[in-house]
C-alpha cells in the first residue's frame, strides 16, 4: 500500500520546491542575464514551477495506491 | 470587457447555439436515468465518473473566465511576479495527495454526498458539523456570486450590449438550471468537458493573436518592457516573494477543500480514475495560467500605461484588436468569449450544485427531515438553490456596502474546514472541541482582516493567518484534553482504510 500522506520525503522536497519557487534568493531589481529572452529569475521560477508540475504527477502515479487492487479485482468480478 | 463592440449579432448566435448544446447535453445525461431519484446519483453521477470526464470536470471547476478575464489584467499590472499563478494552481494537486487518496478510500465505503458528510462523522458532534456547514456554504454562495456578476459583464461585453448585462445573467442562470436538473452532477461533468476544452482552445488563440500582435519574439517584448518598466520584470521586492508563498498556500489548501472539489473526488469511478485525472491535472497550470500571464506581459509592451480601471478591460481590448486582424481571428475571439462565458458557467454550476447538495443532504436531511427519501431531499436542494440565485441577484444588482464587503471573503473562510479534513483523517488524538475553536477563530481572524481592510499583513493573507493559528489550536487544544482510548479506538476504526468494518 501506497499512502503519499506517510512518507516525509514527498512533502520536504515539496516544500523546498515551493519555498524556492519565489525568487526572494536573487538580488532584488536585477535582470540580466536574460536566457532565452527572458530574465533569469523568471527561467529558474518557471523550471522549478515545471518541476513541481512534474513531481506531482509522477506522486500521483507512482505513490498512491491504497485499494486499487481490490477495485480492479472487483470490476473483473463484475466483468465476468 | 463592456467596450468590446467586435462582435455584436455573431456572438449572440454563437452564444444562442452554445446554450442550446449545453440543455441538449443535460437532456442526454438524465435522459431514463432518473437522476432526482437519489441523491448519490444526482449529485456524484452515481460515483461512476471516468478519467476524462472527471479530468474535465475537475479542470472547468478549478479554472473559471476569471482565470483569463482577471488574471491577464493582474499579470498585466504585476508584471513577472503573477509567475506566481502557475505554481499556485499546481500546489492544489499536492494537497489533494495530502488527504484525497485515503477520503477516498473511506467516502468509498461510507458512501459520503457531501463534504460534511465526512466532518459529521470524524466528530460526532453538531456544533463542528453547523460551523463547517456554514463556512462552506457561506464560501460557495460567495463564489456563485462572482460568477453570476462575471456571466453579465461578459455576456453583455461580448454582444457589445446587445444582450443587456441583467438578460444575460437570467438567461444563463436559466440555462444553467435547466441542463443541471435535467441531468444532475452528469450533465455538470459533460457540459464542463465541453467548456473546459473551449477554454483550453480560446486561450491558446488569444495567445497566439497577442503574439501576431507584437510581431516579434520573447526577446523582443523583455527588451521592450526593460526601457519602459523595469520594475515588471526585475526580481520582485522581499514583501512580493512572501505573498507569493502566501498566495500558493492559500489557493493550495483553499482550492482542494472546496466543497465541489471534494465532492469530485467522491464521484470518481475508482482510485485509478481519480490518481490519473489529478496527475493530468498537475501539467495544466503552465498551459493555462501560465499562457494567461505571457498574454497578461504582452499587454504591457502593446498597451503601455493602462490605470487599473483601465487594465481590467486588457482582454477586451487585447481581443478587439486580435480580431482585427483577419477573417480567423476575428472567429477565433467569438469562439474565446464563447469559452470564456463557457468556463463561468462551467463553475457556477458546481457550485451551486455542492450548495444544493449541502442543502439537501446536510441541513435538510440532517436536521430538518431525518426521513426524508432522497426525492424529496434532491427536490428540497433545488428550490433553495433557486431561492439562492434570486438572492444573489438582488445582492449583484443593489450590492449595500458592507454587504458587499463580507462577500469579498472567500479562499479566507473556506479553508478553515482544511484541518478537520487533514488532521481529522490522520491523527487519533484531534478533538472536536479543538476543530470547533480552530474553525471559528481562524475565520474570525481572517474575516476581520478582511473587513478592516487588511488582507494582507507582511504580505501574508489574512486566510493563511487563520489558518495557522487554526492548525495550532487543533493541536494544542487536542493535546490539552485528556483522551480517553476508547476514543482513539473508536477513531481508529474509523479512519482506517486496512480493517473491514
Amino acid at each position: 500500500m501506497k499512502e503519499p500522506v506517510k512518507k516525509p520525503w514527498i512533502w520536504i522536497i515539496m516544500g523546498l520546491l515551493v519555498l524556492f519557487n519565489a525568487p526572494w534568493y536573487f538580488p532584488e531589481g536585477t535582470i540580466e542575464p536574460l536566457i532565452f529572452g527572458l530574465p533569469y529569475w523568471v527561467v529558474v521560477s518557471t523550471v522549478l514551477s515545471l518541476l513541481l508540475c512534474a513531481y506531482l504527477y509522477w506522486l500521483c502515479r507512482n505513490q498512491w495506491h491504497i485499494i486499487e487492487d481490490e477495485e480492479e479485482a472487483e470490476n473483473e468480478r463484475e466483468g465476468d | 470587457m463592456e467596450e468590446l463592440r467586435f462582435a455584436g449579432l455573431d456572438a449572440v448566435i454563437i452564444l444562442s447555439a452554445y446554450a442550446v448544446l449545453m440543455i441538449v447535453i443535460g437532456w442526454l445525461a438524465g435522459r431514463g436515468k432518473k437522476v432526482g431519484k437519489s441523491v448519490s446519483s444526482y449529485y456524484l453521477a452515481g460515483r461512476d465518473l471516468g478519467i476524462i470526464t472527471l479530468f474535465f470536470t475537475l479542470f472547468a471547476t478549478q479554472y473559471s473566465g476569471n482565470t483569463v478575464v482577471g488574471y491577464a489584467p493582474q499579470a498585466y499590472r504585476e508584471g513577472f511576479s503573477w509567475l506566481q499563478s502557475v505554481p499556485f494552481f499546481t500546489l492544489i494537486i499536492g494537497i489533494y495527495l495530502l488527504f484525497a487518496p485515503r477520503l477516498y478510500a473511506i467516502a468509498k465505503k461510507k458512501k459520503f454526498v457531501t463534504p460534511t458528510d465526512w466532518i459529521s462523522y470524524r466528530f460526532n458532534s453538531k456544533r463542528v458539523t453547523i460551523l463547517a456547514i456554514l463556512l462552506m456554504l457561506w464560501g460557495l454562495a460567495n463564489y456563485l456570486l462572482e460568477q453570476l456578476v462575471a456571466i453579465g459583464h461578459a455576456v453583455s461585453g461580448l454582444t457589445g450590449g446587445t444582450i443587456p448585462y441583467e438578460i444575460a445573467v437570467i438567461g444563463f442562470i436559466i440555462v444553467m438550471l435547466t441542463y443541471e436538473w435535467l441531468g444532475g452532477m452528469k450533465a455538470v461533468a459533460i457540459t464542463d468537458a465541453v467548456q473546459g476544452s473551449l477554454l483550453f482552445v480560446g486561450v491558446i488563440l488569444l495567445l497566439a493573436g497577442a503574439f501576431a500582435l507584437t510581431g516579434g519574439g520573447l526577446t523582443d517584448l523583455t527588451e521592450n518592457i526593460a526601457a519602459v518598466d523595469p520594475e515588471r520584470i526585475g526580481v520582485p521586492d522581499l514583501t512580493t516573494n512572501i505573498n507569493w508563498i502566501s498566495m500558493i498556500l492559500l489557493t493550495g489548501f483553499g482550492a482542494a477543500v472546496y466543497p465541489h472539489a471534494v465532492q469530485r473526488i467522491y464521484s470518481s469511478r475508482s482510485e485509478r480514475t481519480l490518481k490519473r485525472s489529478l496527475a493530468r491535472m498537475a501539467w495544466m497550470p503552465p498551459f493555462t495560467a501560465g499562457f494567461v500571464l505571457i498574454i497578461g506581459i504582452i499587454g504591457i509592451q502593446l498597451y503601455p500605461g493602462l490605470s487599473v480601471p483601465e487594465s481590467e478591460q486588457l482582454v477586451g481590448i487585447l481581443a478587439n484588436d486580435v480580431a482585427n486582424l483577419n477573417t480567423f481571428f476575428y472567429w477565433a475571439m467569438i469562439i474565446l468569449f464563447g469559452a470564456i462565458v463557457g468556463a463561468i458557467v462551467s463553475t457556477a454550476d458546481s457550485v451551486l450544485l455542492s450548495f444544493s447538495s449541502m442543502i439537501s443532504n446536510d441541513v435538510y436531511g440532517k436536521y430538518i427531515n431525518k426521513s426524508a427519501p432522497d426525492e424529496r431531499k434532491v427536490k428540497v436542494g433545488k428550490f433553495v438553490g433557486v431561492i439562492l440565485v434570486a438572492l444573489l441577484l438582488w445582492v449583484a444588482w443593489n450590492p449595500p456596502g458592507t454587504l458587499f464587503q463580507i462577500f469579498v471573503l472567500k479562499f479566507e473562510i473556506l479553508v478553515q474546514v482544511a484541518p478537520a479534513f487533514i488532521l481529522g483523517l490522520y491523527w487519533k488524538r484531534l478533538s472536536s472541541t479543538a476543530v470547533f475553536w480552530g474553525m471559528l477563530v481562524g475565520a474570525t481572524i481572517a474575516g476581520v482582516m478582511t473587513l478592516i481592510g487588511h488582507e494582507t499583513a507582511f504580505g501574508i493573507h489574512g486566510g493563511v493567518y487563520g489558518l495557522a493559528v487554526n492548525f495550532m489550536i487543533c493541536v494544542a487544544g487536542s493535546l490539552m484534553v485528556p483522551t480517553s482510548q476508547d476514543y482513539k479506538r473508536k477513531v481508529e476504526k474509523m479512519t482506517t482504510i486496512d480493517a473491514q468494518q
